[in-house]
């Protein structure tokens, strides 16, 4: 195992008295002093600002840059163009899920892939390219207000429309942005290179966004509904599976994992991914058993307090063979004691009109 | 982090505070830093029993669940109420509003045995 990697922003974070943890081999926030459930709440209200530097940047370019990237990753880049961002995964041969992507297409023949931070090396081995994580720092400015916010130090990256794909320059520099993110808010992520990023991050917080760290940005994914890799996609957990049809472009040539995922499709998948909402406070947790009556129908992949409802919140696998839909009711057993469900359509946030 | 000299501490990161025979319980400042921001207690039935070192609860947050551990040994006699609908009082104010849960001992039912507020800094230090 590598040495910890700590971020290029490190002082910053332990300046605002933020809380460090290992996090996919970096040393990074979990929260500020504020805690997890305030920033939860400014990024739902607001605007508030993630240090994800910890995620990967692969640089695939040359005139093959597009050829390999389509053969190889599960999306249809031909839905895109360049100026575009687009979720896809990287499968294996079996159609599990080695990492999920987000690929930003910043120009004709240049890609900057962004992996999961300990993907890293097994994206490289699939498509090439070259790891420039070190030479950049990434911050999210995500919440209903981060363009307001954002307009008055940098209105060209308050600008980028969203999954829109932009470089522009700040401070002197080139930075790359993108109009994507992973609370279910509206947002931009920004590559920044070192020489820019303290005082990028210091003009974000004077105008008045609120730093948040990895837990909230993990309680924020789950209430909108969006998997994790380590969670609800693993190797052995197939797009399909975790209700991802989407990020499958059926329509275009051979990519790894095809054959796996149309003999999938063909049969029915065995399992699939589910929302459950749990009553009172308790959190369901990763690992715990999802039951109906005295059977096991499934797992929980993760779970916890939702602050925004006020109740517990779970995705999970559950068998088709329990043939279960939205509003049927699921208990989640934790230490021992049934703790009671309803699966409930996903995303948990924004609730849907009833 | 704070650690009121008038407190007794265990190992486990529990404060009790006695007046005459009952004693009130919580959980450290230091105890509440470590595990965020909480968002679920679950407290001991009021008259159960209760042993030094058994488990009588539960504090979750929103990365991780940590057991409470009797400092004392007698019955309980009272839980905090408030923690059902505002468990965060336990990270605001963990050795006020914050409280777990008070107990009946009999004698000095272990109180004697704990830390004191000298002992429990070092031991968190």
């Amino acid at each position: 195992m590598d040495a910890t990697k700590h971020a290029p922003l490190e002082d910053r974070h332990l300046a605002l008295g933020a809380k460090m943890a290992p996090f996919g081999g970096w040393e990074m926030p979990i929260a500020y002093p504020s805690g997890t459930v305030v920033e939860h709440r400014a990024c739902r209200n607001d605007a508030v600002v993630f240090d994800v530097s910890h995620l990967g940047t692969v640089r695939v370019s040359g005139p093959e840059a597009f050829a390999t990237l389509q053969k190889t990753l599960t999306n249809d880049l031909t839905r895109i163009q360049p100026g575009r961002a687009q979720y896809t995964h990287l499968l294996n041969n079996a159609g599990g899920v080695v990492d999920d992507i987000i690929v930003w297409w910043v120009s004709e023949d240049r890609f900057d892939v962004m992996p999961n931070a300990s993907n890293t090396d097994d994206a490289r081995a699939a498509f090439g390219g070259i790891d420039v994580t070190a030479e950049r720092v990434v911050l999210a400015i995500q919440g209903p207000m981060a363009r307001a916010r954002l307009e008055g130090i940098a209105p060209e990256i308050a600008a980028v429309p969203r999954f829109c794909v932009r470089e522009v320059t700040w401070g002197g520099a080139t930075v790359t942005v993108a109009g994507t993110g992973y609370t279910g808010e509206d947002g931009v992520e920004v590559a920044l290179p070192l020489s820019v990023a303290h005082a990028f991050f210091d003009a974000v917080l004077e105008a008045g966004v609120i730093p948040a760290g990895l837990g909230a940005r993990d309680t924020l994914r789950l209430e909108a509904g969006l998997p994790l890799h380590g969670h609800e996609l693993s190797a052995t957990i197939t797009p399909l599976e975790a209700k991802l049809n989407w990020v499958i472009g059926w329509n275009k040539g051979d990519f790894i994992g095809r054959a796996a995922l149309e003999a999938q499709r063909a049969a029915g998948v065995a399992r699939s991914l589910v929302g459950i909402a749990t009553e009172g406070r308790q959190p369901p947790r990763e690992g715990a058993e999802i039951v109906v009556g005295d059977t096991v129908v499934g797992t929980v992949t993760s779970g916890n307090f939702s602050p925004m409802l006020g109740h517990g919140i779970a995705m999970g696998f559950v068998d088709s063979s329990a043939a279960l839909s939205v509003g049927d009711d699921v208990a989640i057993i934790i230490r021992s004691k049934a703790l009671s469900g309803r699966l409930v359509p996903l995303p948990f946030w924004p609730p849907r009109e009833s | 982090m704070e650690t009121p000299e008038n407190l007794r501490y265990s190992s486990d990161h529990e404060w009790a505070a006695r007046t005459g025979t009952t004693v009130r319980i919580g959980i450290t400042d230091y105890a509440q830093d470590a595990l965020g921001d909480v968002v679920y207690v679950e407290a001991p039935a009021v008259g159960s029993t209760v042993s030094v070192g058994a488990a009588i609860g539960e504090v979750e947050s929103t990365k991780s669940v940590s057991e409470i551990y009797a400092p004392v040994a007698g019955t309980v006699i009272a839980v905090n109420e408030a923690l059902a609908d505002h468990p965060e009082l336990v990270n605001a104010d963990p050795y006020g509003e914050g409280w777990l849960c008070e107990v009946a001992v009999e004698g000095e039912g272990g109180f004697d045995a704990l830390l004191d507020a000298e002992a429990y800094r070092a031991l968190t230090d």
